[in-house]
């Protein structure tokens, strides 16, 4: 059927920051959405408050909106918009939450909006867990026996009726946080009440436990004349217990006989129908018990969701694309299938090669957090790799997570060795078998030691519940392993002798050089050159959704050990980008965003694009995004396989983050060429000392710093700086074990840990500057010309990591002089580094003076933030400038400097990590980040907090308890919360100095001493608003047990005496006039007639024929 | 032990023997579905053929006899990409390997199935010599040659039932007669669910015979294409037609429409596999379907015939898979009916089954 006439515009709702459970995958679906609204011809009105996604760029909806995702401003922007239809089956649970209050609010029917994809009752059918259960027994699909409880006593009372281990999970919640395994009543009481608080309804679901059953998904879509497909089977190689964003998947399942397969379809569109929808699709997971075969429903996701995109990058199949077509009245038979170009989309992917989901973890980030995984998830991002064998695609999923490692161990960095395994004492055997019966992060790892020590298939089976076939899979890679050691040679110069095929069955398993080089006692280029002389070379293969049937126009390429290539490389002009990988905790989606943009500029420039990527979650991994995609791990090995085909002009390192960066001069030395910035160059900037000559020669200041191997070296550097000193690692990302030290025994200790992350490297002293103010500055250079993005000022003091501050752009109390020597400093340094593309200063100011912290000759963090707000898309600009244009061309002569005011605020993962204090320090935590944009200062701050998750009150009760040094600082916001009317409660040495300056005070005893205290009053909702800066590097205990509850009860805090500044300033802002919506599209207008030439926008520019692939 | 498979082109690919030795020649046919193995192995309407599957992994689940669709393997080989080398599944009771050898099977892996794969899409299905014995190209394709120049044998008499044979309930409402051409134990489970008494017949059961054995419908069975003993079925069903309700399935839809006067044309490359949609001109609805076939019947000769009309296309490259004639009481489907799940029922059947008591 022909698309509904009767819709003009559509409002799409994205999902707000990058948290825990809710990655780039909604940037893909939504982005893929906008282009498929926009194919349609409807009128498209998005809002999504991360301006780091591909989805906001202003030519992807024809209005687009950066503002917090909540009720009340979505409403805003509906009464201003008036459209026709809401689509929120792509934003995730927050845009699908957010869809269902302005329903249930009666907003929705107040302006005549209609909901399409899913349908409120098929949205409620599928979320609400009591209409869902009866749903699923009507049409005699079981469910685990389980009951909803809304209070803790209710919850007890089912949990003692069902038996234990129960999974208590809240309702309306994403990521499965705050679900959890209770495995005795007092567990049960205790995930209990900290369900009921995550749950936004106030609902927790206590269920009967299907822990170590089978877990399966499937992928499926249904249009409106009922119509329905299966895009792919799923099996989580980690069984139930583990929470699927968590597990290993494998795509398809491996383990399910024809008749069971056909069984769960059934069932799948049994479910979707009964769940009704209409015009779009779904995911269904289920348990499945490996003994009887039994099969109980888990839920459904009546949305896209990551397992959607995961299912879509997996067989070629865009289900967002596609869902959004059917959501407009499309039938599957309507959409063509782009892949092959020849098919439609109503047709089910089928595929010849295996493909395997890895998560990434960042617990080394928290330290105090227990290192285990469950229901509840805590993976910040994922890789995917494909191979011909799930022993292949195994190997090269764990080198695509980038955790250093280059396969399933065999590579040198085993923490327990071959030689305590091959005589294991009983504390190994205890600790290997602990650590594959509980979930981890290192299970994977201690499978193989556990194989190794001799336990074997039906032994770990016992302890895992993985299916005896994964597990089996694995002991062949150890018996691989084994066998080509016997060919280690004792001289590592000496030449290999491994017979080849042996040789070409390591490689068939996904053995990379690396740990052939180990196994082999050689090198990495050794091997490399070995088996290239013998002819032993990756070949690549597609994924085309058809298993070879049809000729496909537009696959992408995994590599593999066949026999036969069908790489086909173009004889054109091309570029290889090289991709962030998977998320993690400092580099996630701003640089997927700025890949995207180089393809994009690539394209208009009309050379072939070519991306290396391996996270499935990303618009940098659709298959339209380049011309050629390569799903594949970035490690000099897999990237060099590449370019030995493709033979591109040159490679694109400055947009993936640290990780294309890191492989600069490695890549460099294998020959091939760094577009953009030198890899000499870059040197210059990453490396310490070469970098300390540099400032020196431009006569720059920079903290006074040394470098050190031993804590003696250390201890002399800081006596020689003085303390506090700032002490790092080399080479690092987000600040990994980074710390300010105030004294030599502090020294001690985290020299041990830095020098422990910088391997190699020597660990870096900086003097710390106390109060300095830290400003971020992205510059745009084509070699010739330097021109400045933005300045932008951290709101908290320095100390505190770049990618953890808010920050405003423009600078909002640095002087006029300041901000001449900033820029002065910037174009001196991008003149000596000669630098072709983008730059990013880091510069601390204090005393009116400006030191240089660090220079990144790569598109930084905030580089996607900085073009939204000027409405210049720098990435696309440097790009062009890398691929030989210059500034003057593209019409970018002069620093844009806005009228408005954005603010970009970060979101923290505190809640996923119980018992993790949540004071800001120079170790990165953020996961995500949001923008507040609006007329001044103070409004666009608290839209960030706002958007950021921060329930920031007009009025009400206010707890201050801050150290000494901050508590004349905290007088003059008091006094302006209590003007504003809010009440102020205070601990007894905060409370004095307020009282001494005539600020009534409510006084709160120590937790210890007295109740109610200040955690009853959290408990009670009668805090709304805490202010609490920390103590010191150990804090004491009150403060940390504050710090948690406020994370608990959702209650808006801030740990800096800054943060709390802009804090109240905002909140006076919001009490004098009331928030209001306006357009990107709209702020970009007053700038556009500031800057002389208008830009090339993306549709202006040259389109090669058959290029084009809308 | 190493294996070879050799096509009728020259182009040949190695890998290792998996099940017995020997040598055998067949058309080579690939399948893309990811699971049924055990099923397509057995699967009459394969006979004679060298099965190829592109999906990589094969043998995780093991086989049970349960899963067989007839007594045994039809093939002349088979070969596949990696052989799982232990199984898991609570239902499996053999592993892939031994049911190969229980079935004096020719088969390899440590092929590359794609190339394989997308070679015949590019130049067609056509034969193979699969061995284990002897490597050397020239006698292979000169074994190939011979083989053509024989005239073509039927596998029916093996596949089929040698006489009437009862199954199902024996007093039920619906009382159905199989030509057994290869009929496969889903349907045959189908109709038991839905209570019918079922005859199969040998497949060369005179007209005559079928009708006095008073059945209220008939069925042709799935089975072998371009057999040779095929013929004398289309030349027995001609007097059926307008008398028995009649529902052909795949190689049955053939004959079907065949005695109805319409011809077969060769695909380039077969449809096999269990995605292919088929759609109804009439609407925007379709169904997912499995297929097993080379040939399809032509749509010219077919719209010649006005009792019939063509109710589905398959969607990828418009040919006739599905056909009814209301009147005449005869439904044909070039898919498979396979059942959509545990205990159910396709809804063709059930459509036959009301197409009976429309008197």
């Amino acid at each position: 059927m022909p698309r509904r006439k009767d819709i003009k515009k559509v409002l799409m709702i994205g999902s707000g920051p990058i948290v825990i459970g809710q990655a780039c995958e909604f940037d893909y679906s939504g982005s893929q959405a906008c282009k498929a609204l926009r194919e349609e011809g409807f009128f498209t009105i998005l809002v999504n408050s991360n301006p780091a996604t591909i989805m906001t760029d202003p030519d992807m909806a024809n209005i687009t909106y950066i503002e917090p995702l909540t009720v009340e401003m979505v409403t805003k922007i509906i009464a201003k918009e008036r459209p026709d239809a809401i689509l929120p089956t792509l934003g995730g649970q927050t845009g699908l939450n957010l869809a269902f209050f302005l329903m249930k609010q009666g907003i929705l029917k107040k302006y005549g909006v209609e909901s399409i994809g899913a349908s409120v009752e098929a949205i409620s059918c599928a979320e609400d867990r009591e209409l869902f259960k009866k749903a699923m027994q009507e049409i005699g699909i079981d469910v685990p026996r389980s009951g909803i409880a809304t209070t803790v006593e209710q919850g007890l009372k089912i949990g003692l009726g069902i038996g234990f281990p129960l999974i208590l999970r809240p309702a309306y919640c994403l990521g499965g946080s705050g679900g959890s395994t209770a495995y005795n009543k007092e567990e049960l009481e205790k995930f209990l009440y900290k369900g009921l608080e995550t749950s936004p309804v106030h609902q927790v679901l206590v269920e009967q436990s299907v822990l170590g059953w089978k877990e399966i998904e499937f992928e499926v879509m249904r249009d409106c004349v009922d119509n329905v497909i299966m895009i792919t089977s799923m099996e989580n190689v980690d069984p139930m217990g583990v929470h699927t964003g968590d597990s290993i998947v494998v795509a398809p399942s491996q383990s399910l006989t024809a008749e069971e397969y056909t069984n769960f379809v059934n069932l799948s569109k049994r479910i979707i129908r009964r769940v009704g929808i209409t015009g779009g699709g779904a995911n269904i997971q289920f348990a499945q018990n490996p003994d009887n075969g039994h099969i109980v429903i888990i839920e459904v996701n009546p949305r896209l969701s990551r397992s959607s995109a995961l299912a879509s990058k997996a067989t070629g199949f865009p289900i967002a694309r596609v869902a959004t077509k059917l959501a407009v009245g499309l039938t599957l038979p309507e959409v063509m299938n782009q892949i092959t170009g020849k098919t439609t989309s109503f047709f089910e992917p089928t595929v010849d090669y295996c493909v395997f989901k890895i998560c990434r973890f960042t617990f080394e980030k928290f330290p105090r957090a227990e290192r285990v995984i469950n229901t509840s998830m805590k993976a910040v991002g994922e890789a995917m790799s494909i191979g011909r064998n799930f022993k292949e695609a195994l190997q090269k999923g764990i080198r695509s997570i980038e955790i250093s490692r280059f396969g399933f161990g065999a590579d040198g960095k085993d923490k327990i060795t071959d030689e305590m395994l091959a005589k294991p004492d009983n504390g190994l055997i205890r600790l290997i078998k602990d650590k594959i019966r509980i979930p981890n992060d290192e299970r994977l790892f201690y499978i193989r030691y556990g194989l190794k020590a001799g336990l074997s298939i039906d032994e770990i089976y016992e302890l895992s519940r993985i299916d005896r076939w994964f597990l089996d899979e694995m002991k062949e890679l150890v018996e691989t392993e084994d066998e080509i050691r016997k060919f280690r040679n004792n001289d590592a110069e000496k030449e290999i002798k491994v017979p080849l095929d042996l040789l070409k069955e390591a490689k068939k398993e996904g053995f990379s050089d690396r740990q052939l080089a180990y196994l082999l006692n050689s090198k990495e280029d050794k091997v490399r050159e070995f088996r290239k002389k013998q002819n032993i070379k990756a070949v690549y293969k597609l994924v085309d959704t058809c298993a070879g049937e049809f000729h496909s126009k537009q696959p992408y390429f995994y590599s593999t050990y066949e026999t036969q290539d069908e790489g086909r490389p173009s004889k054109n002009k091309k570029v290889v980008i090289l991709g962030g990988g998977p998320n993690r905790i400092g580099q996630g989606i701003e640089f997927d965003y700025c890949c995207c943009h180089a393809a994009y500029a690539l394209r208009e420039e009309g050379t072939d694009s070519i991306m290396i990527n391996c996270n499935p979650e990303t618009v940098s991994t659709d298959y339209d995004t380049s011309d050629r995609l390569y799903f594949e791990p970035l490690t000099l090995e897999d990237i060099l396989n590449v370019i030995d085909l493709e033979k591109p002009i040159g490679v694109i390192v400055q947009f993936g983050g640290q990780t294309p960066l890191n492989l600069a001069i490695p890549l460099r030395k294998a020959g091939v060429h760094i577009l953009g910035t030198s890899a000499e160059n870059i040197d210059i900037a990453e490396d310490r000392q070469r970098f300390k000559q540099m400032l020196h020669k431009l006569d720059l200041l920079q903290p006074e710093n040394g470098t050190a191997f031993t804590f003696q070296e250390a201890k002399q550097v800081a006596e020689k700086i003085g303390y506090p000193v700032l002490v790092r690692p080399s080479y690092v990302l987000g600040g990994r074990a980074m710390e300010i030290v105030y004294d030599e025994a502090t020294l001690e200790y985290f020299i041990k840990e830095a020098a422990e992350v910088s391997g190699e490297h020597p660990v870096l002293i900086d003097k710390f500057l106390e109060d300095a103010i830290e400003v971020d500055v992205d510059m745009i250079g084509d070699g010739e010309a330097f021109v400045i993005g933005g300045i932008m000022e951290h709101i908290e003091e320095a100390g505190i990591h770049s990618g953890d501050s808010a920050m405003a752009l423009p600078t909002y109390t640095l002087s006029q002089e300041i901000l001449d020597k900033i820029r002065e400093a910037t174009y001196k340094m991008a003149k000596e580094l000669d630098v072709v593309g983008l730059m990013n200063v880091q510069y601390a100011v204090k005393d009116d003076k400006v030191y240089v912290l660090e220079v990144n000759p790569r598109a930084s963090r905030t580089i996607p933030f900085v073009s939204k707000v000027i409405g210049v898309p720098l990435a696309k600009l440097a790009t062009k400038i890398i691929l030989g244009a210059k500034l003057k061309d593209l019409g970018f002569t002069k620093e844009v400097i806005p009228k408005h005011v954005a603010v970009k605020e970060s979101v923290f993962p505190f809640n996923r990590f119980p018992g993790v204090d949540i004071i800001l320090g120079p170790e990165m935590k953020s996961t995500g980040e949001v923008m507040g944009i609006d007329v001044d200062f103070g409004r666009a701050y608290i839209k960030s907090q706002i958007a950021a998750g921060q329930n920031l009150p007009r009025k009400g009760n206010v707890f201050i308890s801050v150290r000494d040094k901050d508590k004349r600082a905290v007088v003059f916001i008091a006094k302006k919360l209590r003007d504003l009317g809010f009440s102020i409660y205070a601990t007894a040495g905060t409370a004095t100095a307020l009282e001494k300056n005539d600020i009534k005070v409510l006084v709160l005893p120590k937790i210890a001493e007295g109740r109610p205290n200040i955690l009853d009053l959290m408990k009670d909702g009668k805090i709304q608003l805490v202010i609490n800066t920390p103590s010191g590097r150990i804090p004491r205990q009150d403060e940390v047990k504050i710090r948690s509850q406020v994370i608990l009860y959702n209650i808006p805090y801030t740990t800096t005496i800054s943060g709390a500044q802009a804090t109240v300033n905002g909140i006076e802002a919001m009490a004098k006039k009331d928030l209001n919506v306006k357009s990107l599209q709209d702020y970009h207008k007053k700038i556009k007639s500031q800057i002389p030439n208008p830009l090339p926008g993306r549709q202006a520019g040259k389109i090669k024929n058959g290029k084009n692939k809308h | 032990m190493k294996a070879i498979l050799m096509l009728e082109d020259g182009k040949s690919f190695a890998g290792e023997g998996l099940g017995v030795e020997g040598e055998k020649i067949g058309g080579v046919i690939f399948n893309t579905a990811v699971v049924g193995y055990q099923e397509m192995m057995t699967d009459p309407a394969n006979a004679g053929k060298i099965l190829v599957l592109t999906y990589p992994l094969i043998g995780n689940y093991g086989t049970a006899p349960k899963f067989n669709e007839s007594k045994g393997v039809w093939l002349a080989g088979f070969v596949i990409k990696e052989k799982s080398r232990i199984f898991s599944n609570w239902q499996a009771k053999q592993s892939l390997d031994d049911f190969i050898k229980e079935q004096n099977l020719v088969a390899m892996s440590q092929v590359d199935t794609r190339t394989l794969a997308v070679h015949l899409r590019q130049k067609g299905e056509m034969l193979g010599i699969i061995s284990t014995k002897n490597f050397e190209a020239k006698e292979l394709l000169a074994k190939l040659n011979d083989f053509k120049k024989k005239p073509p044998e039927s596998a029916l008499p093996k596949i089929s039932v040698s006489r009437p044979l009862h199954r199902g309930r024996e007093k039920a409402k619906y009382k159905i007669a199989i030509l057994d051409l290869g009929i496969t134990n889903s349907v045959i489970r189908q109709l038991e669910t839905m209570g019918c008494s079922i005859t199969l017949l040998p497949y060369n059961t005179s007209a005559q015979e079928i009708l006095s054995a008073k059945p209220k419908g008939l069925i042709i069975s799935n089975g072998p294409e371009e057999d040779a003993g095929l013929k004398e079925v289309v030349d027995n069903i001609k007097p059926l037609i307008n008398r028995l309700p009649i529902l052909g399935i795949s190689t049955g839809h053939q004959i079907l429409a065949q005695a109805l006067g319409a011809k077969l044309t060769k695909l380039k490359l077969g449809h096999r596999g269990v995605n292919y949609p088929i759609h109804n001109p009439a609407s925007y609805k379709g169904e997912i379907t499995v297929q097993n076939h080379g040939y399809v019947v032509d749509a010219d000769a077919l719209s010649k015939i006005k009792e019939v009309k063509v109710t589905g296309y398959n969607l990828n490259d418009r040919t006739v898979e599905e056909i009814e004639g209301k009147k005449l009481k005869i439904i044909g489907t070039q898919y498979y009916l396979a059942s959509p799940g545990f205990n159910e029922v396709n809804s063709v059947f059930k459509k036959f089954i009301k197409m009976l008591t429309k008197e």
